[in-house]
């Protein structure tokens, strides 16, 4: 195992455009190993297209345009993520996403966390319900659900729902984590949860979350970066 | 308010008129059929060939065709519509979807008289090249050409089911990695069964109820047919090929017996559609 690199994310010159509306202009940052950095700033700046430019989201959208590097620390080197040679499946593998609002795919909490191991092509039964449990303890959801695997995960509560979403998104070990407003559709208790299961991760994975509640950020994250006319301010 | 209640009286009216043409066809098939019924005839009609010099007039090979060229239809089409439904909604990309979508739109418009007619020229002598006996007016070619007529019926509507996909299922398989196909397989088709189905059963509804295509390629034969390659006589074109030339006899009275077993089954079918959807949505996953 290579060392840790000081930078998880490089980004380089970005310019970003939904159509004629640019959104990011002539970005660079870098964004801290096993650290978690929030994005600020007021909305329609762009933050939730910074995440997506992480994990190439963005490509289905028909009017959106990219120029510039995008450079992430993947199996022990920084890889252009826009390069040819660079699978988007094992891109997004890498590289988790939780969205704003809870989105469990319509099948039991114990398939939704099975999903992504599934399309990663791991069918083997045996190593599924050890890899499920790891990660629903790791979003500490899984003393609430542990009887209740077969039920449909839209039956869960919002907050649970969430969970369950950052669960799925940890089965597949991601070295880097993108969350887009995880707590911003739900209540205090769920969003302290999440915070401190956001806190506890840090650990594990490069996190990166889009937050509109500077609070929050100020409990959770070790550095803000603010998006300001297409650039960013260091906080 | 005044006009709230009429517009509702009104609609209730014409919902009440279709229900009851639906119903009133029924009784009067039923009410006219009823000499078969006095006669004894009426059971054994299902079970004997159609002899009428004999006075035998019985329906089974129509039946026996009606059913082999509306489930071989459907067999050919539903793959290739699912396809090309898969190509609309989630893996096409470009021009080629919209392309794509407008031709299905454009052929469900096109005349059966017209599919028939290009039948007889194109497919016709194929087949009966390919089988080296017979006519090629044959339960296979009439299934094949069947199976293009109800494409469309089925690729819109698969189409549709696979587009309501609520987006956010797409965008969580997206961001674990799920490749175009596998967001088919896993996400889009196992969220559309209910659609898949109603798209099926109405297909197979009009296979069941086209007359044209049987009636200009299935070759009209009244023997029970004994494999693919033989000719057929659905109920519809039964029907179509008696009304033409008699209209008063036990043998015209037949045809309200394939006008039961018509109604029959699409009623069967519209209730099948609707119990499985209800049952696959309860327990599906």
């Amino acid at each position: 195992m290579s060392a840790q690199p000081r930078f998880k994310i490089k980004v380089r010159n970005l310019f970003f455009s939904y159509g004629e509306n640019v959104v990011l202009k002539d970005l660079t940052v870098d964004i801290p190993d096993r650290a978690i950095t929030a994005v600020v700033g007021p909305s329609g700046r762009g933050k939730s297209t910074l995440l997506t430019l992480f994990n190439r989201l963005w490509e289905d959208i028909p009017t959106a345009r990219m120029l510039g590097s995008v450079q992430i620390h993947l199996n022990g080197s920084h890889r252009d993520i826009y390069h040819r040679s660079c699978s988007l499946s094992d891109l997004r593998r890498s590289v988790g996403m939780v969205f704003q609002t809870p989105n469990p795919l319509p099948m039991s909490i114990y398939k939704n966390i099975c999903f992504p191991l599934k399309l990663a092509g791991k069918s083997d039964r045996k190593q599924m319900m050890p890899a499920v449990e790891t990660a629903l303890r790791q979003a500490c959801l899984w003393e609430e659900v542990k009887n209740r695997l077969r039920e449909d995960a839209r039956s869960l509560s919002g907050g649970q729902q969430q969970r369950l979403c950052m669960a799925r998104a940890l089965v597949l070990k991601p070295e880097v984590l993108l969350l887009d407003e995880p707590t911003s559709s739900l209540d205090a208790a769920a969003t302290e949860i999440i915070e401190q299961l956001i806190l506890s991760l840090r650990e594990t994975c490069t996190i990166v979350m889009v937050s509109h509640d500077m609070a929050q950020v100020e409990r959770v994250a070790d550095r803000g970066l603010e998006l300001s006319d297409g650039r960013v301010v260091l906080k | 308010m005044r006009t709230e209640r009429l517009v509702q009286r009104l609609l209730g009216l014409a919902a009440g008129c279709s229900v009851a043409v639906t119903l009133l066809i029924f009784g009067f098939m039923v009410i006219l059929g009823l000499p078969l019924a006095t006669g004894g005839t009426f059971f054994r009609m299902f079970t004997s060939a159609w002899l009428p010099h004999q006075g035998v007039y019985g329906i089974a090979p129509m039946v026996a065709g009606t059913l082999s060229i509306a489930s071989l239809a459907v067999v050919f089409s539903v793959p290739v519509s699912l396809g090309c439904a898969a190509l609309i909604s989630v893996l096409g990309s470009g021009p080629l979807p919209a392309l794509l979508h407008r031709l299905v739109r454009f052929m469900t418009g096109i005349p059966t008289v017209v599919y028939g007619f290009a039948g007889i020229f194109l497919l016709v002598p194929l087949v009966r090249e390919w089988a080296g006996r017979g006519s090629g007016m044959c339960i296979l070619s009439a299934a094949l050409l069947l199976g293009v007529l109800i494409a469309p019926t089925m690729i819109l509507f698969f189409s549709d089911s696979f587009a309501s996909v609520p987006r956010t299922y797409l965008e969580a398989a997206e961001a674990l990695g799920a490749t175009p196909v596998q967001k088919l397989l896993h996400v889009v088709i196992p969220c559309s069964w209910r659609g898949l189905t109603s798209g099926v059963v109405l297909a197979l509804g009009r296979a069941v109820g086209d007359t044209l295509i049987a009636l200009m390629i299935a070759g009209n034969a009244t023997a029970m047919p004994g494999s693919v390659l033989e000719p057929a006589r659905t109920l519809t074109a039964h029907i179509a090929l008696v009304v033409a030339a008699d209209f008063d006899s036990l043998e015209f009275r037949t045809l309200f017996a394939c006008g039961i077993i018509l109604y029959l089954c699409t009623t069967v079918m519209v209730i099948f559609t609707r119990r499985i959807g209800a049952a696959w949505e309860q327990q599906r996953w």
